[in-house]
């Protein structure tokens, strides 16, 4: 049959392109990797992927946030765009410390709007009935003032 | 059988006034609590010496902690089991941070595969793999590579509304 | 058991049933030596001296009329009573158990703004007080604020909030006290009368339940005005809505 023996290469030739291809993916479990643990006691803290355990689990750690050495399964963690650049496998604790500190997460990760939006939740969480009460009359007079203008802008164009 | 423990359990014949110091055995077992430990502990010794619970007694039995609990390791399990046709050997390897971590991993992995049960698997031996070219299986090789990284690329988000106006994104 | 049937049998009960009530007829709980055990004898005679009571006659010789008689009967000063019971009733043992002060929730001290959920002001926010003795709260609108006077409830229909008023310096009237609250029990009008307009006279409100109202609230309210929006919150009642999730809320 012509074209056999030319087939096999030309799929050998896709499979190597596709390999090399560019993943779409942007963050990847890998060691160094910052986390945000997402269950458990340490919820809502920043830690490390220190080793991959298996496709299930991590060893994670984050020194600087107060979250112990522990496995962890990624169905409970989730990646965050940073990562310690050069962390070797299975870091000890102060060297993991070291490297989260020198290379500004936190700082960065305070920075963002993903964090102000979680600590935002929290605060909404954590406001008393009073607090409740101060927004509701806030917002009245937000309310208030827009609506006045409003009417007031209308009024001139008319 | 839930959480695994690893004991420790020595036990020997009564003794008799033929046999005032009988000899000493010991047995590293793998047991959710220390009655089962005592129990296999009976059933391996029965199988291996002319040694029975009834005619014999617990000497010890101490809980074998971990030297190092956080440090991924390679283990390697020789096992038997009985399958509905017949006994196999098998060597599994494991990837956990603890001796009784793999053997639980184990059972789980025998149960699923081979739907074999506490009762019809029998450890024959558990070792740490120290060097990584010793590593048999290619599902552990596999996380051994140096730069290992991989995506998740299905993601469960739990929303927290009671009802949702669309289907979650799975997509990261 | 009737105190003035003699025997035996009636006094021994008595004493059985204080140690040993029976499980069935004639079967006490304990044993005998449990029974003796608990009577304590052997710990030695009692000494507590009873004092020897005045002997009363237990009967009265009294002149009888006709000669058919007798003349003279020996009649007991005190009548028999015709009702004896026919079975025994055992008379239950009086309970020296007392009820002791309510303990507070670690959330309610004086000046906390408390949530009435129960009664004519449920919904309304109150600022708690004091603890009366009956172990009830007393709270307060205040009255000009929210229109809740000076009231007692209970903690287990309140909920505590976070929110505390500065009232250290207010001192509560010795006169606001469970008495207070006491109502006065006016001649009930009967329907009748009511029908013709008897009785219809209108109930006033004390005067000096007015003033200690106002003494009462001044002091909270010029603490009230210290913190901003304070008054307006007090004003408000307070509800669930839609999507509240109560177990979720803090208060």
């Amino acid at each position: 049959m012509p074209g056999v023996s030319t087939q096999p290469s030309i799929q050998k030739q896709e499979v190597v392109a596709m390999s090399q291809q560019p993943s779409t993916f942007k963050r990847f479990v890998e060691v160094g990797r910052v986390v945000l643990v997402n269950d458990g006691p340490s919820a809502g803290k920043l830690a490390v992927i220190v080793e991959i355990i298996d496709h299930n689990r991590a060893l994670i750690e984050g020194p600087a946030t107060s979250v112990p050495r522990q496995a962890f399964p990624y169905r409970h963690l989730i990646l965050t765009p940073y990562t310690l650049a050069k962390l070797p496998r299975a870091a000890g604790s102060g060297a993991v410390k070291k490297a989260f500190e020198k290379s500004g997460v936190s700082e960065k990760w305070e920075a963002s709007a993903w964090a102000k939006k979680l600590a935002a939740r929290q605060v909404r969480k954590n406001s008393t009935d009073f607090d409740r009460f101060q927004v509701m009359v806030a917002k009245k007079q937000r309310r208030d003032v827009v609506r006045k203008a409003h009417f007031k802008e209308r009024k001139a164009s008319a | 059988m839930g959480r695994f423990t690893e004991y420790s359990v020595v036990g020997r014949k009564l003794p008799t006034e033929a046999e005032p110091e009988p000899k000493l055995y010991r047995m590293r077992i793998f047991a959710p609590n220390d009655v089962v430990a005592k129990s296999r502990f009976w059933y391996y010794l029965r199988q291996l010496k002319k040694v029975k619970k009834a005619s014999g007694e617990i000497v010890a039995l101490n809980i074998i902690h971990e030297k190092k609990p956080l440090k991924v390791k390679n283990f390697a399990i020789w096992l038997r089991y009985d399958s509905r046709s017949g006994t196999h050997n098998m060597v599994k390897e494991f990837r956990a941070l603890s001796r009784a971590e793999a053997v639980e991993a184990m059972y789980q992995d025998m149960a699923a595969r081979h739907r074999a049960r506490f009762r019809s698997v029998q450890i024959l031996r558990v070792a740490e793999i120290e060097k990584k070219e010793d590593v048999r299986r290619p599902y552990i090789k596999q996380l051994l590579e140096p730069g290992l990284k991989f995506p998740l690329p299905h993601r469960r988000t739990k929303s927290k509304a009671w009802f949702a106006a669309n289907r979650p994104s799975t997509w990261a | 058991m009737n105190s003035s049937a003699p025997g035996l049998l009636s006094t021994v009960n008595i004493t059985k049933m204080a140690r040993s009530a029976p499980i069935s007829r004639n079967v006490g709980r304990l044993s005998r030596s449990q029974v003796a055990a608990k009577r304590g004898l052997f710990k030695g005679k009692k000494t507590a001296k009873v004092s020897p009571k005045a002997e009363v006659a237990t009967t009265v010789e009294k002149q009888i009329g006709g000669k058919a008689n007798g003349e003279k009967r020996v009649i007991p000063t005190q009548k028999a009573s015709k009702f004896y019971p026919t079975e025994d009733v055992r008379v239950p043992k009086v309970s020296r158990k007392q009820a002791g002060k309510t303990k507070l929730r670690a959330s309610i001290t004086p000046g906390t703004v408390l949530i009435l959920l129960a009664g004519r002001f449920a919904g309304r926010r109150v600022v708690f007080l004091k603890q009366l003795d009956s172990g009830l709260l007393l709270v307060t609108g205040p009255f000009k604020l929210n229109g809740v006077p000076l009231r007692r409830v209970s903690q287990a229909y309140v909920i505590a909030t976070s929110t505390k008023v500065e009232i250290a310096d207010v001192k509560v009237p010795e006169t606001v006290n469970d008495a207070y609250f006491v109502k006065s029990k006016a001649a009930k009008a009967t329907k009748e009368g009511e029908f013709f307009g008897e009785g219809a006279e209108k109930k006033t409100f004390p005067e000096e339940k007015k003033s200690e109202q106002k003494a009462v609230d001044a002091p909270v309210l010029a603490a009230v005005k210290k913190v901003d929006n304070l008054s307006k919150y007090l004003k408000a009642s307070w509800g669930l809505s839609k999507g509240d999730r109560f177990h979720e809320l803090k208060f």
